[in-house]
């Protein structure tokens, strides 16, 4: 909210500098955004007079204007069209400076110039020269030079004139606050917290128009669950003009643009007091009657701004006998508004239900200082407040005659809040001592009510503070106008206690350090991604993966779904490194998926936890004895084998298993208790290719939770062998289609017991290898835990192997 | 026979001074002390000596003998030193070129904010709680005193995805769901880290971020509890040098609120862009549990009260580390993701 200090010193003393101001206000809760000097870099710039205009002789756009500014006479040009003789024009003569602005966007210094041969003194400025923002202007003042006012005094500087020497103070105000939504109310705050007196402004009314409102008007809430109140004032003899200038001055400095007198006085009255108004010209109210009701089904309205609005009965709605006439709180109907014909206006201030107005401004679209004050509430118990100081501005400004007398409908007296509460119970809450007579004090600055009874204190809130309704309200109160900075912090006295997270938790920490250990590098994504992911992973239509979960309002496409799986997302970050110069990539997410039972959505989805991982490129950093291959599957493999012997996870199968993202050759699942819980390989070169990735990128993606019971297990002690082991080395040629699991399964059959680990540790094909087979060399380990063994036994074990190998393939010993 | 044996002597210590390698060293000890020696053969022609002659000579041969012997094995010290020192003199690596090094990953910056976090907390005796990310209103707002239109639900832009469910706004559901799993009234001190969406996407803002939530709930907790538990934790995370300061404000969950602001830790107070000259640095929002969120999960205000408070991972890792564009969190570029340890 902006607020004019000019205008709130009008209702409180204010002796202190403008920043001390601000942090005092802020630190009571109201936190000051920015603070604008309006006029700043605008200097010297005088009120002047033209005494004489010519046209230039060499010219046929410039006029040259001898110019009155008090103190002298000078000789300016100027290349606008608008100037007449005798007008009051703002003068910035040499030497005076003018403000940034979209002319002069670095602000300048006036210095004489000559203009075809002819000398010139200065310059005659528009508003936006001034710094005056264009949006805030009547149309005819936004072109051309600003005419002031004939009236304006000359010499004067036109800061005084136009209001630029305010400062607007940009208050972020908190929804609570709904009696500081006004000057009046920030004035009282201030008020209360520098303890300068509350000045109120004049509602004194003439009522001079003769006759009784009641005769002329009627109201009438059919709603009253929407409208606790709605009251108006009927004026006569409406002169439509201008506002004073001093009342633009007080609406553009609060971000508002004068309009003509009747509707600048509703909003004037709006940012004085913060109760919205509105006026409707009386003579086009069918039946002089304002009917309160929820609008019909499909109803229309034509909205001040020209459209055509469609009701609905979720909408506040007022109406005369015939139509609908304004949308309450939110905004009048074309066809009953003030024009420059009105001859008599009936004058609205009502009181509306906030959350129906909240919801009525969204969904047409429709926000506005008066539908943003509702929101948050008025003041419903002193409605007539802003009736009597409208009447008695306009009656002031000579505007109209008020006739006597208020018509409303206020069907339920709203009572304030009375709050019964021992000062021992706010000390408490606060954590300090408070003397009741500082929390008595404190209470009555801010205009509650304080009476005691007993040991308690009845507080009565008053009428504008409709936040307030507990005692929890009221510490609040006490609390920050004592300063929170004055509360002696302390630890709570509790009980020992250990924190602890989820296992689950500790399971993810686990695999994020194991991963980086690994030399991964840990990403982080949006969990929600654009559904044409599924198709660049290649998904069937049926894929289940496809039914995710869509936002109603997503930002854009690129945010639309939530993940059903994690792959986009490290793919992405993966595209995005190696469009970057990376030479490679090896990176991983933690995060979640999210996964509907059914859509849309009944009940909670699943949010599994989930680990990708994404390898390409270079398998090391560019070095002078290092390879230089890329990543291939064995990389990946070596990866998820040593993550799950990291998380003690034995028993599991990698089997082969279709997913369409992964080369179905080159990709397994990885399956736990029967359960496939993941899968890796080399990514799809179809996938490759849709997700921007140059070479062969080798993906992983694995669920969590499955992971957690082998984590938590200890590891138990097995004793250390007291007997030395022996090896033998063996080599067996074998179709290429032979796996190693199978001639290690052949292997370990045979050996026997004293078999304790075998290892491939070469594999060749090529010139000496038949064509169609391969040589696979392996280690084999034997030990007994009881005594060193022989050769003869080893040899034994070795004999029966090579017979065995050699009757399935054909096998050879090596040395 | 004497002579002789003197001779060989002579002789020997006149080879051996001139040997210069351990080989040949090796040779001269077993020309000499082996089987086939001089030494042997004159042992073997003692036969022939009177009984008198023969243990004088024997003597002889042994002195000779160990003489040799310890000759040989100083030789050998002094030759074994001369090698190693060639060795290490001739064998040399260019200590400039770079090594092979491990390649060790980086967590994300996010997260290694976020377990300090949960570190401080942890040792304060606090539980780590989690809740879903997709949301019921019921729990992200109507639980927390934020019924249907009210104003205050504009201060958090919200993604739904039915008239119910909605990505959560905030981590504040969990406290909502921690009282209610729990017996009425029983005491809570717990944090809930997590992820969570806004709809709001420019260079200050974005949908998605990270936010530690926190709750204590026992008898006679206070607002300057709530300050001292607040104080502990900026100064574990951003040192003790670090000034603290409350500024009433207002969440509907919480009643009195408070925004918590640090002295800047760019400037140290005295005024720069980052805290937009106020020398204060918005962290944190906080407050007394308003009895009506109390109620609603089945405690009693009257008898139990407690604090919250809220904060943003990102900020606390763009001030901690000097991070000055939150869009660099989800860009996921490696060049930024390395920074950070």
């Amino acid at each position: 909210m902006l607020a004019s200090l000019e205008w709130l010193k009008q209702y409180v003393d204010i002796n202190i500098p403008v920043d001390v101001l601000v942090d005092k206000i802020t630190r009571a809760g109201l936190e000051v955004e920015t603070v604008t000097y309006l006029g700043e870099g605008l200097e010297g710039v005088v009120t002047g007079k033209v005494t004489e205009i010519h046209r230039h002789p060499d010219s046929d756009h410039l006029w040259v204007c001898m110019m009155d500014y008090g103190q002298g006479i000078v000789q300016i040009l100027t290349g606008a069209q608008n100037v007449k003789q005798n007008d009051m024009v703002p003068v910035a003569v040499v030497g005076s400076t003018l403000p940034p602005s979209s002319r002069n966007p670095e602000g300048m210094k006036l210095k004489a110039a000559k203009m075809r041969g002819l000398d010139s003194f200065g310059m005659l400025c528009s508003a936006d020269e001034l710094g005056i923002d264009n949006k805030l202007l009547l149309p005819e003042q936004r072109n051309g030079i600003f005419i002031l006012p004939a009236d304006t005094p000359i010499g004067v500087d036109v800061k005084e004139v136009l209001g630029l020497n305010d400062v607007v103070i940009d208050i972020d105000l908190t929804a609570n606050r709904a009696d500081c939504f006004s000057i009046i109310g920030l004035a009282r705050e201030i008020a209360a917290i520098t303890g300068c007196p509350l000045k109120m402004p004049a509602m004194d009314v003439a009522e001079a128009a003769g006759g009784n409102a009641a005769d002329m008007a009627a109201i009438k809430i059919e709603a009253p669950e929407l409208c606790p109140r709605f009251a108006v004032r009927v004026l006569k003899n409406i002169k439509i003009t201008e506002s004073p200038e001093w009342m633009q001055k007080r609406l553009r400095a609060c971000g508002m643009r004068p309009i003509s007198n009747v509707v600048d006085v509703t909003n004037y009255v709006m940012l004085e007091l913060g109760q919205p108004m509105h006026a409707y010209d009386y003579d086009k109210v069918a039946g002089h009657t304002l009917v309160v009701r929820r609008g019909g089904e499909g109803e229309k309205l034509m909205t001040l701004d020209e459209q055509e609005r469609t009701l609905d009965p979720s909408m506040i709605t007022i109406g005369d006998l015939e139509r609908a006439v304004g949308l309450g709180g939110v905004m009048g109907g074309y066809e009953t508004e003030v024009t420059g014909e009105t001859v008599n206006v009936m004058l609205e201030a009502a009181s509306f239900h906030g959350p129906s107005i909240r919801r009525t401004s969204r969904s047409l679209g429709l926000r506005s200082e008066a539908s943003g004050r509702f929101e948050r509430g008025v003041d419903t118990i002193k409605t007539h407040n802003a009736l009597n100081r409208a009447a008695h501005l306009l009656e002031q400004m000579g505007a109209c005659e008020t006739v006597a007398g208020i018509v409303e409908a206020y069907p339920e007296e709203v009572k304030p809040a009375v709050i019964t509460v021992t000062p021992e119970v706010i000390s408490g809450r606060i954590g300090i001592d408070i003397s009741k007579e500082e929390m008595i004090k404190t209470l009555t600055g801010l205009e509650f009510g304080v009476e005691e009874e007993g040991d308690a204190l009845v507080i009565t809130a008053p009428s504008w503070r409709n936040d307030v309704t507990c005692n929890a309200d009221i510490s609040e109160e006490i609390a920050r106008v004592h300063g929170l900075d004055h509360i002696e912090s302390h630890m709570p006295v509790l009980g020992m206690a250990q924190g602890r997270q989820f296992v689950v938790e500790d399971v993810k920490d686990t695999i994020q350090d194991y991963m980086v250990a690994v030399g991964m590098n840990e990403v982080m994504s949006y969990s929600f991604i654009n559904p044409s992911a599924f198709d660049k992973l290649q998904l069937p239509a049926d894929d289940s993966r496809r039914n995710a979960i869509e936002l109603l309002n997503p930002i854009t496409d690129e945010f639309k779904v939530m993940r059903t799986t994690m792959a986009p997302s490290v793919l992405s970050a993966a595209a995005y490194n190696l469009a970057r110069q990376h030479s490679k990539v090896a990176i991983f997410e933690v995060g979640r998926v999210y996964l509907p039972k059914e859509l849309p959505l009944k009940e909670f989805p699943t949010e599994p936890a989930m680990l990708c991982a994404v390898m390409s490129g270079k398998a090391n950093d560019l070095n002078w004895s290092t390879s230089r291959d890329n990543v291939d599957f064995y990389d990946m493999k070596g990866v998820v084998e040593g993550l799950m012997a990291k998380l003690m996870l034995n028993d599991y199968k990698l089997v082969h298993y279709a997913v369409p993202y992964l080369h179905p050759g080159k990709s397994c699942a990885i399956e736990v208790d029967g359960k496939i819980i993941g899968w890796f390989g080399e990514l799809h070169p179809l996938a490759q290719e849709a997700f921007g990735i140059p070479q062969e990128a080798y993906i992983l993606e694995m669920e969590i939770e499955p992971l957690v019971a082998a984590a938590i297990a200890v590891p138990k002690y097995k004793h250390l062998a007291k007997y030395p082991s022996m090896s033998r080395d063996i080599a067996v040629v074998v179709p290429l289609e032979v796996t190693n699991a199978e001639l290690e399964a052949v292997i370990r059959e045979h050996a026997g017991e004293l078999l304790i680990g075998v290892k491939v540790f070469d594999i060749y094909t090529g010139k000496q290898v038949a064509e169609g087979c391969k040589s696979m060399a392996f280690n084999l380990t034997y030990q007994a835990a009881d005594r060193t063994l022989t050769d003869a036994e080893v040899d034994a074990s070795m004999k029966k192997v090579i017979a065995e190998v050699g009757e399935a393939y054909k096998a050879q010993l090596r040395a | 026979m004497r002579e002789q044996l003197l001779a060989i002597k002579e002789q020997a210590l006149a080879e051996l001074a001139e040997v210069s390698s351990l080989d040949a060293l090796k040779d001269l000890r077993v020309k000499y002390l082996g089987k086939k020696g001089p030494m042997t053969e004159i042992l073997r022609g003692m036969g022939k000596l009177s009984a008198e002659e023969r243990p004088k000579i024997g003597q002889i041969v042994n002195e000779i003998k160990n003489l040799l012997e310890e000759e040989i094995t100083a030789k050998t010290t002094v030759l074994e030193q001369k090698a190693l020192a060639d060795k290490l003199a001739n064998e040399k690596v260019d200590i400039t070129l770079p090594g092979r090094q491990p390649r060790e990953g980086h967590l994300h910056p996010v997260t290694l904010t976020m377990r300090e976090i949960k570190k401080i907390f942890m040792r304060m005796g606090f539980d780590v709680m989690e809740g879903p990310e997709i949301e019921k209103d019921y729990y992200n707002f109507e639980a927390l005193n934020l019924p249907k239109d009210h104003p205050a639900r504009d201060m958090q832009d919200t993604f739904y995805i039915t008239e119910e469910y909605l990505l959560r706004t905030h981590t504040s559901p969990v406290q909502a769901r921690t009282m209610q799993s729990r017996e009425p009234n029983s005491p809570i001190r717990m944090i809930a880290p997590g992820t969570v969406y806004r709809c709001d996407y420019d260079a200050t803002h974005s949908p998605m971020f990270h936010q530690v939530e926190g709750l204590v709930v026992d008898k006679n907790i206070s607002l300057a509890d709530l300050k001292g538990t607040l104080e502990l934790f900026l100064k574990e995370m951003f040192g003790n040098d670090v000034k603290v300061r409350l500024r009433p404000s207002y969440f509907p969950f919480t009643e009195p609120s408070a925004e918590v602001d640090i002295s800047c830790v760019i400037c140290g107070g005295k005024g720069c862009r980052v805290c937009k000259n106020s020398g204060w640095l918005e962290i944190l929002g906080s407050g007394m549990v308003h009895p009506n969120v109390l109620r609603m999960s089945g405690y009693d205000p009257d008898q139990m009260s407690g604090f919250a408070f809220g904060m943003g991972v990102e900020r606390i890792a763009m001030l901690k580390y000097g991070i000055d564009d939150l869009r660099l969190f989800f860009e996921n570029d490696l060049r930024f993701i390395r920074q950070f340890k």
